[in-house]
């Protein structure tokens, strides 16, 4: 895995170079003359055609959509593979290229069944803008079309060969970031597909596609020939609102474009500013949203009964002050205020004497050791806040055996959202991927809740989640919480960086944080006194 | 303030002050048609439901679903009128073909819900306008009176044609 990050480093990496001047059409540009001839006129708002070239893949010319004319030059060159030199006099919009390219344009339509319609990538597709923009309206083809029936080669990915214009980018995409060997272009001519051939290295050769980016996947793809499964057919794409916020999934807080449709999250997407954001996200957080509108804690309960929150609260307060030893489980999911709340409780709750033990993480998994990368955009951490509560030193266990026995022996345990989908369990198909990850998908399979069972220790535990679910029946006290995508808050992300959340859903009313919790405790301030 | 001037120029002469003539005048266009309708039989009114007045070519009536000329749907529940619907009255589910219905379909995508709530819809005919498919047509014909709500929200199988010949799915 480092070696793959440092691959993804290197290419990253911002070369600088000379500064060259070039005109294109006449008008002189002064770029960087390292940079991609693509990209470079991007930055100046000169927009060059483009499928096959992607900034974070090797370049290969396949598409030819990107053709220029290049004065001195007796061919059309293809703008992705042209390095750039000084004084070069490029003709992009010229009658002549713009004739070149609707003949690419024409080739590349000629087995593709323009099926908009059906196609779920309609709307974001470019193939659809740039045949809007640069093809004919008719076609001169009038032999048959080929045919081969749509496909499922990934556990979450599907191929309409018929829609693929053969770009490579998805092959590019596996070799080159996710470093699996697992896509291939098979065939020739007429009859090239891409297919999924099990990478050799594998031992159990799996049927389909299993990595984690799938979704990343059916982005880059430039048509609409790969799809998602989690998502075929269940909408279009114009009918979402667009939010740019972070990703709850784990502590490399990606930033995201969540698009929204009846105050529930469909999916998420790469952000808008990808050059600065960065281009691919992964699936375990993309496809894990669907949790956060269902099945919703909003009222407070007791031993699965409803009370009122006063009531709830003051039996809270109660609770911290006559127990002498706490443990405080979670916090990971919380944003920054949140935290601070909670460690201003647990400063408050040692003031007085009492033993409290405070961690975030809840599974065996999240004491890793060593290596913290699942991937390399996954963080072992898979808590939004997981850094921050590091520095909060929230680590007073050493592994899970530890944490199990102080729940036997602690007379109140506080969880703070760690029984909560979509962070200890999902419901639903999972669709994330990831070699060596077991994600539980109901409460009961978590380790937490089977810890809680043997222990018989849920007679004194205080949930704080966001799910009406087993847990929230069994425990003694079940607080309701806003979710991470209710509230925006400061999360701090696994190199330290603060990073600012949008509300994305809207919380039903009167539905607190856990900070809010925490500061609404009625009688906190004599816990710290007695 | 300004006050308008209105000169009435026509005054009343004596015998007209008791409109016997201008009543008597009203009254024969009354009987004029009443005998037309009650003896010569011209009647003005129609027998409806029982008797129909041809529509307009154009008329925007109850909505259908065409089928092309295998006989298959045309629509493949792409959305667009129910996106382009200002009365939001169409609820579409799209779902994948299942092997045991492909025939119905020339397309992998079909829509397994397709209703039209005829209380909401406002008979603009963008629907018709937005299909890219040719698939739906206002070409119904006058909506019939239901005796509940329910009975006014139009599902699939009461909106596509039935199976058989070639429908070709244009406007006249
Ligand atoms: S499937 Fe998509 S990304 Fe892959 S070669 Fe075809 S068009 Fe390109
Ligand atoms: S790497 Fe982490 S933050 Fe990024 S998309 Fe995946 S789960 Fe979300
Ligand atoms: S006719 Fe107009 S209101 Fe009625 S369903 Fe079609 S688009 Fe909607
Ligand atoms: S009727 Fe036409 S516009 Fe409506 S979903 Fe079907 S194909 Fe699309
Ligand atoms: S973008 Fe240059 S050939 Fe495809």
């Amino acid at each position: 895995m480092d070696s793959l990050d440092k691959q993804l480093s290197n290419r990253i990496a911002v070369k600088i170079g000379a500064m060259a001047k070039i005109w294109v059409d006449g008008v002189e540009y002064e770029v960087d003359e390292k940079k991609n001839l693509i990209d470079a006129l991007k930055e100046k708002g000169v927009e060059i055609p483009h499928f096959c070239y992607h900034p974070k893949l090797s370049v290969v010319g396949m598409c030819r959509i990107c053709l220029i004319e290049i004065e001195g030059v007796p061919k059309f060159q293809a703008a992705c593979n042209t390095p750039i030199k000084d004084g070069m006099k490029i003709n992009a919009f010229g009658e002549k290229i713009v004739k070149a390219r609707e003949g690419v344009m024409e080739f590349l339509l000629i087995n593709h069944p323009l099926d908009c319609p059906v196609c779920d990538k309609a709307g974001e597709c470019r193939l659809q803008d740039y045949s809007f923009k640069l093809g004919h309206e008719t076609t001169r083809y009038k032999e048959e079309k080929r045919n081969i029936p749509q496909e499922k080669i990934g556990t979450n990915l599907y191929i309409n060969h018929n829609r693929c214009i053969l770009c490579y980018r998805c092959v590019r995409f596996d070799r080159e970031i996710v470093g699996v060997n697992d896509l291939e272009m098979l065939s020739r001519g007429n009859d090239t597909i891409i297919a999924y051939v099990p990478p050799e290295t594998e031992k159990e050769k799996s049927p389909y596609l299993n990595h984690n980016y799938q979704g990343a996947l059916a982005d880059i793809c430039p048509v609409g020939a790969l799809l998602n499964e989690s998502t075929l057919f269940r909408s279009r794409v114009w009918w979402y609102e667009s939010k740019e916020s972070h990703c709850h999934g784990c502590a490399t807080l990606c930033r995201v474009t969540a698009n929204l449709k009846n105050n529930a999250i469909y999916r998420y997407m790469p952000p808008q500013h990808p050059e600065r954001d960065g281009y691919f996200i992964c699936d375990y957080g993309r496809f894990s949203t669907h949790d956060f509108s269902q099945n919703r804690l909003y009222a407070y309960r007791r031993s699965g009964t409803k009370i009122r929150s006063q009531e709830a609260l003051a039996q809270l307060a109660e609770l911290l002050a006559q127990a002498k030893r706490i443990a405080v489980l979670g916090g990971g999911s919380e944003s920054c205020t949140d935290v601070d709340a909670l460690a201003e409780l647990v400063g408050k709750l040692r003031d007085a004497g009492k033993t409290v033990q405070w961690d975030f993480r809840s599974n065996a998994q999240a004491f890793y050791s060593g290596n913290a990368q699942w991937d390399f955009l996954l963080s072992k951490d898979l808590r939004p806040n997981a850094a921050y509560l590091r520095q909060k030193n929230a680590t007073d266990f050493a592994d899970f055996t530890a944490l199990e026995k102080e729940l036997g022996q602690a007379e109140l345990i506080l969880v703070v959202g760690e029984l909560s989908p979509p962070y200890a369990y999902q419901t639903g198909k999972i669709y994330a991927h990831v070699k060596g990850l077991k994600i539980p998908t109901s409460v009961e399979q978590t380790e937490l809740y089977q810890a809680l069972d043997t222990h018989n220790a849920w007679p004194k535990t205080v949930l704080l989640t966001t799910h009406a679910d087993s847990a929230a029946d069994k425990a003694l006290l079940a607080i309701p919480i806003q979710s991470f995508v209710e509230k925006s808050g400061r999360f701090c992300d696994k190199e330290g960086n603060f990073k600012e959340t949008t509300v994305l859903l809207r919380p039903v009313q009167g539905l607190r944080s856990s900070g809010e919790i925490w500061q609404s405790i009625p009688a906190l301030e004599p816990v710290g006194v007695a | 303030m300004a006050t308008i001037q209105v000169n009435k120029k026509y005054a009343f002469r004596w015998y007209e002050k008791f409109y016997f003539m201008s009543i008597t005048a009203g009254l024969w266009v009354t009987l004029k048609h009443f005998i037309k309708s009650a003896f010569l039989r011209r009647m003005v009114t129609v027998q409806y439901p029982e008797q129909k007045k041809p529509l307009s070519s154009r008329f925007r009536g109850l909505h259908r679903l065409k089928r092309n000329e295998k006989g298959q749907e045309r629509c493949t529940a792409c959305y667009c009128c129910q996106w382009v619907c200002p009365a939001d009255a169409i609820h579409i589910v799209a779902a994948e073909v299942p092997p045991e219905r492909q025939y119905l379909h020339p397309e992998d995508k079909y829509a397994k819900v397709f209703q039209v709530d005829l209380l909401r819809c406002i008979y603009c005919g963008l629907c018709e306008e937005a299909c890219p498919k040719g698939a739906i047509y206002l070409d119904g014909g006058l909506p019939l009176p239901a005796d509940s709500r329910d009975a006014l929200i139009l599902n699939k199988e009461q909106m596509l044609e039935p199976t058989g010949g070639p429908i070709i799915g244009e406007r006249l």
